[in-house]
């Protein structure tokens, strides 16, 4: 289950409960009909991934797993799960590793959390052919959206795109100083953005001088009251207002001063208050420039526009891998008469050789290796057409028909044949449920 | 000579992919394909200074007399110039306007390169090929500051209307195209102030006089006054940012009409060939 699925009352019980991930996939290898098997738990979605022997019971083990785990009566959470299979999961998976199905499209988080949680699988030797082959293409898929995409470039919060914008005018926010007046939410978490992306200094100005202390040692920088705002508007190069100062608490001429002392440096100012704390006069000023919440409202907007048309190029990337993928699982249901149709071949030339051993054994060193090398050449040839044919068949829907006729035509299943039907064909059992 | 030929023409090529590929890279939106642009682009450049060398050796009198070779020159000297600031800082997208631009330049020069340049008596000697080269390698880097600013003026323009245009997110930031702007300025200023008064030095030689009142002089005094006033506001006012952008696209005008324009609407005494 995700985030569209379950609400946070139960992702929240059910990521407690599951925050030992290595618990969770010993209690998963030990269920019955299942091969192969993924544990992914994030704070907005739980999955399991698995390869499934036997599909309806593997399905009902994993839904009881879940409910056990998250410790839910079974009614309440069945709601919140989906179930997918084939290509459908397959897709699934392309598109949570690439972040098109993260509550905020595009964060690079998942991708990480998706390799841990394959490591996992590995370590406890969960994963097999089928589960590694299926992650990294996952992996791959995740790389070309990255690249070939602009999903992960735009802003689409607030205080994300005050740094976008920051480093547009200031290249690295390396060294900057960035000076705080006022406080609220929505301006400490651009104040923590900046800092995170390299800010060096922060200074706190608010009116009343214990609240500055306060939120300068949590940001552990400089507290300040409102007397000596002109004095560090000089040393800051990123403003960031938000009092409930009615009337304007930057004044232009306080711009203009500012600039003059800091030698024209460049300064960027952000009033996210309302009513304005910063006179929009001071944004016509050569060298300052001024963004309010609106216009930074728009700039998300926008933003979030643009990543709907790129997130339409990745689904399309997704969908392309998702039949590279499926062609790749056909190629595999043929894999195995394939395989056994050669094991025949050689039980055959092997058989031969032993019959012709007593004439053989006269022959001369390099003679006998030429008349083994001629034998083989011989069987190769004419296993050559129909290897090829079923590799062609698995990519064009025909792999039933083929197959029971190469192993009709080749006596494959008949008694003395030593790999039977048992383990081929049915790899398509995979199956993904996913639950959070 | 033939080897000459086979450079300029390996040079000129390779302006040509470096130039082709800075563009697709804008279209397709992948660095990846910048990044090997500048390579290309580097590549061009080293070629490009063989063949100076190699046309110096033969030649034997300096490797910027004729018009042909001061622009296959010129191009060099912005090349040059512009991958030093690429590995200063990260300014990639200036490299599709300076590829371009040294392609363009090494087609023109390929017009004349193969007629043999018979080079008139008074140009022999030391101080012309010395003005030639400080006043195109000034020129080069002033041409640098012009490109930065105007790219200054377009990320200035962006950022103040509040919204992004579509290209916008390659234009690298504000403070560093100010620092290209402000280098190029200083170094340029440097290197064509050097150029002037070699010519001068020359002129006083073989005229007589170092100053005629010539269009020429004249237009290039004026565009080297803007640049004294720019220099100045820059260093002692702390000029930054907008108008110093400005003011250097407004010199460099001057100074292109008394390169390229004088020649059209009067009659100069700085015509050789």
């Amino acid at each position: 289950m995700n985030h569209k699925t379950a609400p946070v009352e139960i992702r929240e019980r059910l990521a407690l409960s599951c925050d030992d991930p290595s618990r969770a996939i010993t209690t998963l290898r030990s269920l019955p009909h299942l091969r192969e098997v993924l544990y992914l738990s994030t704070c907005n979605r739980v999955e399991v991934l698995a390869d499934l022997q036997d599909e309806t019971r593997g399905i009902d083990r994993i839904k009881a797993f879940i409910f056990s785990h998250g410790n839910l009566p079974g009614e309440e959470l069945e709601s919140c799960l989906y179930v997918y299979r084939g290509d459908t999961a397959t897709r699934h998976l392309f598109r949570v590793a690439s972040s098109l199905d993260s509550m905020v499209m595009g964060e690079p988080q998942i991708l990480g959390q998706v390799k841990e949680a394959y490591r996992m699988s590995v370590e406890n030797g969960t994963s097999g052919l089928m589960i590694n082959k299926l992650l990294h293409h996952a992996f791959r898929v995740a790389k070309r959206v990255r690249t070939e995409t602009a999903i992960a470039f735009n802003a689409v919060s607030v205080s994300y795109a005050a740094v976008a914008l920051a480093k547009k005018i200031f290249g690295g926010l390396g060294g900057k100083t960035v000076l705080l007046i006022g406080a609220g939410e929505m301006s400490e978490l651009a104040a923590r953005h900046l800092l995170k992306n390299g800010a060096g200094r922060i200074i706190v100005a608010n009116r009343t001088f214990e609240n500055a202390v306060r939120l300068a040692e949590e940001f552990q920088g400089v507290a300040t009251g409102f007397d000596a705002l002109e004095e560090h508007l000089k040393e800051a190069d990123i403003v960031i207002s938000s009092t409930g100062s009615a009337g304007f608490v930057v004044t232009a001429d306080m711009a203009r001063n500012a600039l003059r002392r800091r030698k024209n440096r460049l300064l960027f100012l952000i009033d996210i208050a309302v009513p304005r704390d910063i006179d929009p006069a001071a944004g016509e000023i050569d060298n300052v420039y001024l963004y309010n919440i609106d216009h930074l409202q728009e700039i998300v907007d926008e933003n979030l526009k643009n990543r709907l048309e790129e997130s339409e190029k990745a689904e399309r990337i997704v969908e392309e891998e998702v039949i590279r993928f499926a062609e790749w699982r056909n190629t595999l249901e043929v894999v195995p008469t394939i395989r056994s149709l050669k094991d025949r071949a050689d039980a055959i030339i092997h058989g031969e050789m032993e019959k012709s051993f007593s004439w053989i054994r006269e022959l001369r060193e390099e003679d006998r290796e030429r008349v083994e090398i001629l034998v083989h050449g011989v069987v190769n040839k004419i296993l050559h057409g129909p290897v090829t044919s079923l590799k062609e068949a698995s990519q064009n829907d025909g792999t039933p028909v083929y197959v029971a006729a190469v192993r009709d035509l080749f006596h494959l299943d008949g008694p003395g044949s030593e790999s039977g039907r048992q383990d081929g064909g049915k790899t398509e059992t995979e199956e993904k449920e996913t639950s959070s | 000579m033939i080897m000459e030929t086979w450079l300029f023409k390996a040079a000129l090529f390779a302006y040509l992919v470096s130039t082709a590929g800075y563009l697709v890279s804008l279209l397709v939106r992948r660095v990846s394909v910048a990044r090997i642009s500048t390579w290309v682009l580097f590549a061009a450049f080293a070629i490009h200074t063989l063949f100076i060398i190699g046309r110096w050796r033969l030649s034997g009198q300096g490797p910027v007399i004729t018009l042909y070779e001061s622009l296959s020159f010129l191009a060099w000297a912005v090349s040059g110039g512009y991958l030093v600031f690429q590995t200063m800082t990260k300014t990639r997208v200036l490299g599709a306007f300076v590829a371009p631009f040294s392609f363009l330049l090494m087609m023109a020069t390929s017009l004349g390169l193969t007629g043999e340049n018979v080079v008139p008596d008074i140009l022999r000697g030391y101080w012309v090929p010395a003005h030639v080269f400080f006043t195109l390698t000034g020129e080069a880097l002033l041409v640098l500051a012009c490109l930065a600013g105007t790219m200054y003026l377009l990320q200035d323009h962006a950022l103040r209307r509040k919204t992004a245009f579509r290209f916008s997110r390659y234009l690298p930031s504000l403070r560093d195209l100010d620092r290209i702007n402000h280098l190029s300025l200083l170094w340029g200023f440097v290197f064509f102030t050097v150029g002037i008064i070699a010519g001068a030095v020359w002129a006083g030689a073989v005229w007589g006089r170092p100053w005629q009142w010539d269009p020429k002089q004249v237009f290039t005094l004026l565009a080297w006054v803007l640049y004294v006033i720019l220099v100045h506001q820059r260093l002692a006012i702390g000029w930054k940012g907008r108008k110093a952008a400005f003011l250097s696209i407004l010199a460099f005008a001057v100074l292109l009409f008394s390169l390229a324009g004088v020649h059209a609407f009067f009659t100069t005494v700085h015509d050789f060939f």
